[in-house]
């Protein structure tokens, strides 16, 4: 599930593989889901309960030195599941570490919304005003912040990246969901 | 079931545009949509029948709604849609379009295990 709308860009992660690659250009599952970053991987059993919570869980360590976990570690809890169905939380776990979305990461997203159709339609000005908006209403809701950069034709790496990774890092590195364990 | 995201053109609407619209009616019993009436206890905050709020109306249907000055108006989900991931751990159905030019639901795999997996190319 892409929270992208770059359609292209995604047929080249997702070349070989064989089941369903879905496009979020709208971010409808980051708000139904209360989710603020990529990668966010989330169990759904055979019954549609989540029975383990967003986790950042990452497909290969390109991101290793920022979140210190071998992704193998990761990729063992994911096949132990499909396995055995067992995961390691309760039910509290999983409520207490997403949370719900702030009224404000709420807003922000219908902002970007807006934003997205503004620039669709050419109105750069008024797509500028409102992805604005958002990241101020959201300020470390990476699936604002920086998918934002793309759709204003900036670079989400290097220095940008830098910049938000700073911010987030002051503020504790906030995520709706377990982090990478 | 009523769209997720809905991104409207004005921030008002007449009472005969609306079913159209947002797929509610306002009735003398309330905002109503086939059986089901939500009580409106302040119609006049609603304005007035030929410029009805639609963000107060999204706040009568606990969604999210917000104006911008473009006119563009955004109501996100019902919040119990996302209550239900949070709160009930319960996985609320979506689909959206899929690379291979379809549409791809979760229920489409009802009675499997599912990994959703939330990525990008930024």
């Amino acid at each position: 599930m892409a929270i992208d709308e770059n359609t292209e860009a995604i047929r080249g992660f997702a070349e070989g593989i064989d089941f369903p690659v879905l496009m979020d250009a709208d971010h409808l599952v980051t708000e139904l889901y209360a989710i603020s970053n990529v990668p966010t991987v989330v169990m759904i059993d055979e019954n549609d309960r989540i029975v383990h919570p967003n986790w950042s869980a990452a497909g290969t360590d390109a991101y290793r030195e920022f979140t210190g976990i071998d992704s193998n570690r990761q990729h063992d809890r994911i096949r132990a599941w499909v396995r055995t169905g067992a995961t390691e939380l309760s039910g509290d776990d999983i409520r207490a570490a997403v949370g719900d979305l702030s009224p404000e990461e709420e807003t922000a997203r219908l902002h970007f919304r807006i934003a997205n159709e503004l620039r669709h339609r050419g109105d750069e000005e008024g797509a500028a005003r409102n992805y604005d908006r958002a990241g101020e209403l959201a300020p470390h809701d990476w699936t604002i912040r920086r998918a934002i950069l793309p759709l204003q034709g900036k670079d989400p790496f290097g220095e940008n990246f830098m910049v938000l990774y700073n911010e987030a890092k002051a503020a504790g590195l906030p995520y709706h969901g377990v982090r990478g364990y | 079931m009523e769209s997720d995201l809905l991104l409207l053109e004005s921030s008002t609407a007449s009472a005969d545009e609306l079913h159209e619209l947002i797929g509610w009616s306002l009735k003398p019993e309330g905002l109503c949509r086939d059986d089901v009436c939500v009580p409106v206890r302040e119609r006049g905050a609603l304005g007035d029948e030929s410029a009805l709020d639609l963000v107060a109306l999204a706040g009568l249907l606990d969604r999210p709604a917000v104006s911008d000055e473009s006119g563009l108006t955004a109501i996100g989900a019902p919040r119990a849609r996302r209550r239900s991931a949070v709160v009930d751990l319960v996985a609320p159905d979506f689909s959206l379009p899929d690379l291979n030019g379809g549409v791809t639901a979760l229920c489409d795999h009802r009675s499997k295990k599912r990994l959703l997996v939330a990525f990008s190319s930024w």
